[in-house]
């Protein structure tokens, strides 16, 4: 294991209740909970049995085969969130922490609890909550039985959201009434400290209508020696009027499988954006779906991702016009170095009354090296006939010309290499110009660039 | 060679990388500080590569024949190692960085130039580029524009010499900066040139150009004439003049050993002459 000494030293509740995935720790976990939740695990757990894995033979998974990626009999469930709230933290979450001084609130989640949360007074004032959702399931039971795990990411989804849905060990709520404006982001650090566990997280954000919030998570660990599984489902919703910014930006150590599976619900006229960074983890599969379900509702889907050495993204996105007059507007941009891979499955599907649907995706990939590869595969499933729907994928090289024209006026390679990624990946940070988002991407792909 | 040269290039031999084909057929020049010469010649007969060659462009190769830079072997740098050394080409067709603005591309070029662990003072860097793009008139928010992205001809010329001017070279290798310019704007750039040289008079210049005009503003001390990847006549402005009124069609003809070059010196004197028409 590679976790700094601290973490070693903290009173972690080391092999107390690691155990297996199995049906046990689905009734472990029920404990005490109330009904509603135990029953919706079994379910998730009964769903789970009766899926098979994911086949590389299906289109979605067609890139990245599951079963040689984790063995779920070789992974300890942590059920348990290693520190105490005032336990000693490893470096990595503690100078991540420190750089987030702004905000509106933050949470902070060791191997999938939630070890310390802290929200703005005048907010809570407003009604605001953010708060663990093992709290939230008996201080806002209602809130919860009606939306976690049912209608935004369901165990129907697929073998590993039913995984989820059934294992989830803790997570975060953040509620925005109506009318209510936050200025700052929420923010929001998930470290991970043991390796060859399995973390089960869950993410619910309700943003009411003519409400307005920005999320800003950030998931960190060490680099592991042993597989280990972070698993989140990130349900989003935004009521009329309402705006939500949600950025995920994950560096996880290598050794670890990053599966997120998210959906947004945009209702009529609300604004719903997304950027996922993907830039650790040695496998990272997202699946993204963007529904679009009231006239006048958009948006905007962001990714970037860099690989380098070995590492593997998989990016499955969706966008669901069910509504007419809606938009949506995908750019998902990569680089790849050394051997990386990465996959873009893209689909725009409009259905049949979404009349006036605007709908575009766009790929680009950027390789750097002669062994790293990119897939990229867009997809339209058009049902309305007033649409106007574009897609696109490029995958390309490193520009000889331009290299040459910034080594001619005497950067070094690395400084021109830097310089040409950042300004291919940058566009995509300019149009979710949230506040230290930039920044701290810009420095983590920099300091990822400095390894190369 | 002799001890003041600042670039002495002696029967330079090139071609293209990854094919058979010569280039640079035997280059002999020879540059003092201070000095500014001009290579005219039809178009395809090796001006852009000469200057590339010298600039360390990977597309070609030097087959033989030696450079000398300021009393250092050329060939043996890298690109960068050449630019730090005081070289710089301004393109006849400047590249496209998407995404990174002039004044990150350019605090990057002078960050190279320093020692390690020393920074860009990013006040004296802001106030040298706004400086800068005045004495080349250009609007300040150009700086923050990505390098050459979507900037028409004239404005991409406008900015090699705006780099110039921030990199202060001791050799500028300015192939075609003329062509695509206005006369207004040939003038501002003639006039930045003029301002480098005044400010250092050591400053060479080669100065690769299709037309007369540009040395009415920038006054050469030497006029080469290449045909066929070699200079075949050196003089002085006079050259020049005599060039504009004849075009190259005499010394096409002594060349006249290959249909291709033929063809391709009578395009460019049509091309003139539509031009001057
Ligand atoms: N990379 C290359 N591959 C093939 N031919 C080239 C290459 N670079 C230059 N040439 C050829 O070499 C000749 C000289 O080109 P260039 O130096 O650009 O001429 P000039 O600048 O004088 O117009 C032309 O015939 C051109 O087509
Ligand atoms: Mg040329």
């Amino acid at each position: 294991m590679s976790n700094s000494p601290q973490a070693a030293e903290a009173p972690i509740a080391e092999e107390e209740t690691p155990s297996s995935l199995d049906e046990s720790a689905v009734e472990r976990i029920s404990e005490g909970a109330p009904s509603w939740l135990s029953e919706r695990r079994r379910h998730a757990w009964s769903v789970f049995e009766d899926t098979p894995f994911p086949s590389t033979r299906s289109e979605e998974w067609r890139y990245t085969d599951v079963s040689r990626v984790v063995n779920l009999a070789d992974l300890r469930l942590v059920t348990d969130g290693g520190l105490a709230e005032n336990g000693s933290r490893p470096a990595g979450l503690v100078a991540a922490m420190e750089e987030d001084l702004a905000a509106s609130g933050h949470a902070v989640l060791v191997d999938g609890s939630v070890v310390h949360v802290d929200l703005d007074p005048a907010l809570e004032e407003q009604g605001v909550i953010l708060t663990s959702l093992r709290s939230a399931v008996h201080e806002h039971g209602d809130l919860l039985e009606e939306l976690l795990a049912t209608e935004v990411v369901p165990p129907e989804d697929g073998k590993l959201q039913a995984l989820n849905a059934a294992l989830w060990t803790d997570g975060v709520l953040l509620y925005v009434p109506r009318n209510v404006k936050l200025d700052l982001p929420v923010r929001v650090t998930r470290w991970v400290s043991h390796a060859g566990s399995a973390v089960f997280a869950r993410t619910l954000i309700v943003a009411e209508p003519e409400s307005q919030l920005s999320y800003v998570e950030e998931l960190l660990s060490d680099d592991f020696d042993q597989r280990t599984f972070v698993s989140s489902a990130v349900e989003v919703i935004a009521r009329d009027g309402a705006q939500i910014q949600f950025v995920s930006i994950q560096q996880l150590g290598r050794d670890v499988f990053c599966q997120s599976a998210q959906r947004t619900l945009a209702h009529r006229d609300a604004k719903l954006d997304t950027l996922n960074v993907s830039l650790g983890a040695s496998v990272t599969r997202l699946d993204l779906n963007s529904r679009l379900l009231g006239p006048g509702a958009h948006s905007e889907l962001l990714g970037l991702y860099f690989g380098d050495e070995d590492q593997h993204f998989d990016h499955n996105t969706s966008q669901d016009h069910v509504a007419p007059d809606t938009g949506s507007d995908l750019l998902y941009k990569g680089a790849l170095d050394d051997r990386a891979q990465s996959a873009f499955r893209g689909m725009i599907r409009v259905h049949r009354d979404a009349q006036r649907t605007d709908a575009y995706q766009t790929n680009r990939n950027l390789l750097l090296s002669d062994e790293c590869r990119a897939n990229s595969l867009p997809n339209l499933e058009i049902q309305a006939d007033d649409v106007r729907c574009s897609h696109g994928a490029t995958v390309g090289q490193l520009d000889s010309e331009a290299l040459f024209y910034l080594l001619s006026r005497g950067l070094s390679q690395d400084q021109a290499e830097r310089l040409i990624v950042l300004g291919f990946l940058g566009d995509v940070l300019a149009r979710l110009p949230l506040g230290g988002v930039v920044e701290k991407v810009t420095r983590a792909i920099e300091r990822k660039l400095e390894h190369v | 060679m002799s001890d003041t040269s600042i670039l002495t290039i002696t029967d330079l031999r090139a071609k293209v990388a990854d094919e058979d084909l010569e280039i640079l057929t035997g280059v002999n020049l020879e540059i003092r500080p201070g000095e500014v010469h001009t290579i005219m010649g039809p178009n395809g007969s090796g001006k852009s590569t000469l200057a590339k060659v010298l600039a360390g462009h990977p597309e070609y190769e030097v087959t033989s024949g030696d450079v000398v830079f300021k009393g250092q072997p050329l060939l043996d740098l890298e690109p960068n190692e050449r630019a730090l050394a005081g070289m710089f080409l301004a393109f006849q067709y400047p590249t496209e960085i998407p995404g990174v603005s002039i004044a990150n591309f350019l605090r990057t070029a002078l960050q190279a130039r320093l020692e390690d662990g020393e920074e860009v003072d990013l006040f004296d860097f802001q106030d040298e580029l706004l400086d800068r793009m005045k004495l080349l008139d250009m609007d300040p928010s150009f700086a923050e524009r990505p390098v050459n992205d979507g900037f028409s001809g004239g404005e991409k010329k406008r900015n090699e010499i705006l780099q110039m001017a921030v990199l202060r070279p001791s050799l500028a290798l300015m192939d075609e900066t003329d062509s695509g310019l206005d006369i207004d704007a040939l003038q501002i750039v003639a006039n930045g040139v003029n301002t480098l040289r005044e400010e250092n008079p050591e400053m060479a210049i080669l100065l690769i150009t299709h037309y007369q005009r540009m040395l009415n503003y920038i006054q050469p001390d030497a006029v080469h004439v290449m045909v066929g990847g070699r200079i075949v006549l050196s003089g002085g402005p006079e050259v020049a003049i005599a060039l504009e009124e004849q075009g190259y069609a005499d010394w096409k003809e002594q060349e006249g050993d290959e249909e291709g070059k033929k063809e391709e010196g009578k395009e460019e004197k049509e091309q003139e002459e539509a031009l001057t028409a």
